[in-house]
């Protein structure tokens, strides 16, 4: 037998061991340290954009304005869980989640400043999607009400799930700067969007009836969640075609959780 | 840690006699984990990518995942990246590919 310590392959780690690992804040470290390190602001300093036409750059900033409602919801939603957390694996994976997402929102309101805008979070008031104002309202009714199933549902499945699909789409059509940003974004989301899932299946799994009241919650953010993925596709010019191809990984994560 | 689980993937063994493929890992530049870990990871480069037989994509965040041997049915493995852990399993089509355990 080989020690994981030596051989370093991860999938000889028992299942405990594993969890223990990926929910770390060394894990975290390491792992952040390796795509953010000589990116201020989730930039390489070099990397220039061409300056947009000045269409184009009241769509950008209307979506990433859209973008920091989103991440202030996940901070402020990913805060408030900390506390509720069943385990410490968890509140120590969730702090490191609200670091992400306050980094995020940070980086989205540098980039407006960039593109010119003086008062960034005045704008986002103005631009953002009313949708994502009503989803973060509610999700975080959720974190209060300490509801811990339903919150990571909302927030890392939902809101999660369609960020992802979202920035990997915008960042495939921006420009340099913005995508290497968006990029930089979208790495973190993978560990969150698996952590909502991994956590709901494992809960699912223990206390089936809570799937019923997660339908209910499903039933009612879904439609906030796709309005505000329509508006932003739109934005960022994708067409119409191809949109619901994208809704497909949202899909298949509820999916995989039973939901359908 | 009790045994290992490459070694003892019953399933897997019993469908196929055969000795494993040994795989040497290099490091393609993923960067999403820390380093220890960075090669058994790659991103899927699109409809013109394939995957070798040692490897499976997950199916949470669509990340390669990679491993020091030719993987067979009831093998486990974790996506690091999205903190999934998963279960290869061949699918109608003959192709392996990795399902959730949660």
């Amino acid at each position: 037998m080989t020690s994981p310590g030596r051989s370093q392959e991860p999938h000889r780690l028992e299942p405990e061991e594993f969890f223990e690992e990926v929910h770390s804040f060394e894990f975290w470290f390491q792992a952040v340290t390796g795509y953010l390190t000589g990116r201020p602001y989730g930039h390489r300093p070099e990397t220039a954009a061409p300056a947009a036409d000045p269409r184009e750059r009241e769509r950008l900033l209307t979506v990433l304005s859209s973008y920091c409602v989103g991440e202030t919801a996940a901070l402020e939603g990913a805060s408030g869980l900390v506390a509720i957390a069943p385990n410490r694996q968890a509140k120590i994976f969730l702090s490191t989640q609200a670091v992400d997402e306050g980094r995020h929102l940070e980086v989205l309101l540098h980039r407006m400043r960039e593109l010119g805008c003086a008062r960034p979070e005045e704008e986002v008031e103005r631009r953002a999607s009313q949708t994502l104002f009503t989803f973060k309202r509610r999700l975080l009714d959720l974190v209060a009400s300490r509801d811990w199933e339903a919150a990571i549902f909302a927030q890392n499945v939902i809101l999660e799930a369609m960020e992802f699909v979202v920035f990997q789409t915008h960042a495939r059509q921006a420009d340099p700067v913005t995508r290497e940003v968006l990029e930089g974004i979208v790495r973190d989301e993978r560990r969150h969007i698996g952590f909502g899932e991994n956590e709901l299946g494992r809960r699912l799994r223990e206390a089936p009836h809570a799937r019923a009241r997660l339908a209910q919650v499903r039933r009612e953010l879904d439609p906030l969640v796709l309005a505000s993925f329509e508006e932003t596709l739109a934005e960022v010019g994708t067409p119409r075609a191809e949109r619901p191809e994208l809704g497909r990984n949202y899909l298949a994560a509820v999916a995989r959780l039973g939901f359908t | 840690m009790s045994a290992d689980p490459l070694e003892t993937a019953g399933t897997a063994e019993a469908e196929d006699a055969r000795p494993r493929q040994r795989f040497v890992l290099d490091d393609t530049g993923f960067d999403e984990v820390p380093p220890k870990y960075r090669r058994f990871y790659r991103k899927w480069r699109g409809a013109d990518d394939s995957l070798a037989l040692n490897e499976v994509i997950c199916p949470v965040c669509s990340v390669v995942i990679r491993s020091t041997r030719e993987l067979r049915p009831g093998d486990r493995v974790y996506c690091m990246p999205c903190m999934s852990r998963l279960v290869v399993v061949r699918v109608e089509s003959g192709r392996l590919e990795a399902h959730v355990t949660y």
